[in-house]
């Protein structure tokens, strides 16, 4: 259906569809961030034996983010006097655009996607850098020591991992031999390439862990030395847009990292009579999962050591994982 | 020129570029500046995607609004952030500079106008980067290797005058 509308010339009514489809996706979203918040205090609360949220909303604290989200809506919101006022207000907007504009190009079935373009996986690469420029407004404006130490490590996290990042995905373009998504999942269609590039897979993983700024590389909001880090200053519903960018990036990962390395919303051997959408959600609950887990089990890392375990360890073991797999590709 | 959905959105990316330009020069704080070279660079990375130079828009937007920002941004923090510009220029230098600058404009105006560019193949769009990548790597591969090794030069360059300065440094505070 979408790929017709893709198709279609350009008119009034198709961007009255994709205006609505593109609403209909921001309420997934919204959805999706509330219980995934949810789930990870009730992942992280089983695995450090408490029960986690249990009051609000059943047993299971089902209502306990909804309830937590009101409170931020009805909170004062407070600008400081010395703060620069307008970066101040226009840093979440800046932080947040690019986490719901990245989620265009993934495809989530064959069906369903908004946008085919043919630069997807460096469409998504390039948009997500902008977000950088948003926590570093946002640690500047403040005017807080803290929120500027803050914004700055978020900025040099940002771009040493990005590249790491970047390198550990070429490898999966050599194989598939294009930037497009879609075909980066057909191309997974006789082995996921989580297989055919394991070393690529795990420094993807650590360094889409980086990027999301989630421990043991949650540096920028370091609660122990810098109070909060970059949103030091903010409250209300200005901090609340902070923390949907983050959560909405880590479905925007958790979505990438499907789509690259566990073959999109492709089957497994003989179970091919399950919907597409299904396999795709499974794999993403999978890797957001994970995600929770590591995010459990390690301690933060100290600045200096993210630096050199960014530039000593993970570049070169992607440059060596780029060279392995030419090699590979020309041999076989 | 007719109303169409493209000259739509080719006007307001333009006037988005143009009025990211002037806030540049115009603002007084210089982390604002950046900020408007950031909508600047969005904008024109728009129009590339208009040209169907999606290739070009990706980089464009990763490159400078992301990386190049950044690096700005650094460099403006890490120094006196609270400088501000002075008006220096009297009423008589205005009005000249406003002359050259209408006097630019209609000269690029008429030129543009004048000039009459052959329709070219219009099979580029397709496939983009890939021909991108085989234009880089056959043809123009001389060019391309010489501008990394410069580049790798220019590296070693700032790498060693910043270790020069931080010797200094040292030896100055002891």
């Amino acid at each position: 259906m979408v790929q017709e509308l893709l198709a279609s010339p350009p008119g009034l009514m198709n961007f009255a569809i994709f205006f609505l489809l593109a609403a209909i996706l921001l309420m997934v979203i919204l959805g999706f961030v509330t219980y995934a918040i949810l789930a990870e205090r009730k992942v992280m609360g089983f695995m450090q034996l408490r029960h986690g949220p249990n009051q609000v909303g059943g047993r299971w604290g089902l209502l306990q983010t909804v309830a937590d989200v009101l409170k931020l809506l009805i909170k004062e919101d407070t600008i400081p006097k010395l703060a620069d006022r307008p970066l101040f207000i226009l840093a979440p907007v800046i932080a947040f655009a690019p986490a719901f504009l990245v989620l265009a190009v993934i495809p989530f079935t064959d069906k369903l996607q908004f946008a085919d373009i043919g630069v997807g996986l460096l469409y998504y690469i390039a948009i997500s850098g902008i977000s950088t420029v948003g926590v570093v407004t946002g640690g500047w404006a403040s005017n807080n020591k803290y929120a500027l130490l803050g914004g700055m490590r978020a900025a040099a996290q940002m771009i040493s991992y990005e590249i790491p990042l970047v390198m550990s995905l070429l490898g999966v373009i050599l194989l598939s031999g294009s930037l497009n998504l879609n075909d980066i999942v057909s191309a997974q269609s006789h082995g996921w390439f989580i297989i055919k590039q394991p070393i690529a897979f795990i420094i993807f993983i650590i360094a889409s862990i980086a990027e999301l700024n989630r421990t043991p590389f949650d540096l920028p909001e370091a609660e122990s030395e810098l109070v909060a880090g970059f949103h030091v200053e903010y409250s209300g519903f200005r901090w609340a847009f902070f923390m949907l960018s983050e959560y909405v990036y880590l479905f925007a990962m958790a979505a990438l990292t499907t789509v690259l390395f566990l073959g999109g919303w492709g089957a497994l051997p003989f179970l091919g009579f399950i919907p597409g959408a299904v396999w795709f959600s499974l794999k993403f609950s999978l890797i957001v999962f994970i995600l929770i887990w590591v995010r459990v089990t390690l301690p933060r890392l100290r600045a200096d050591q993210l630096m050199e375990f960014g530039w000593k360890v993970l570049l070169p073991a992607a440059l060596a994982n780029i060279f392995l797999t030419a090699i590979l590709k020309e041999l076989f | 020129m007719t109303l169409s959905g493209e000259m739509l959105a080719f006007t307001l990316l333009s006037l988005a570029a143009i009025m990211g330009g002037i806030l540049l020069i115009t603002l007084d704080r210089v982390v604002h500046m950046v900020i408007a070279l950031v909508f600047t660079f969005i904008s024109i990375a728009g129009i590339y995607v208009m040209l169907s130079a999606e290739f070009v828009a990706a980089v464009q937007v990763l490159i400078y609004s992301g990386a190049i920002t950044i690096i700005m941004l650094f460099g403006i923090m890490l120094t006196r952030h609270n400088d501000t510009n002075q008006q220096t220029a009297g009423i008589f230098r205005k009005l000249l500079l406003l002359l050259g600058i209408a006097g630019f404009g209609i000269a690029v105006y008429a030129g543009i106008y004048q000039l009459d560019i052959p329709p070219e193949e219009t099979s580029l769009h397709i496939d983009n980067t890939r021909k991108i990548g085989t234009a880089l790597y056959s043809r123009h591969i001389i060019p391309f290797e010489l501008t990394s090794v410069l580049l790798l030069a220019a590296l070693v360059g700032a790498i060693i005058l910043a270790k020069k300065d931080s010797e200094k440094g040292e030896e100055e505070e002891g």
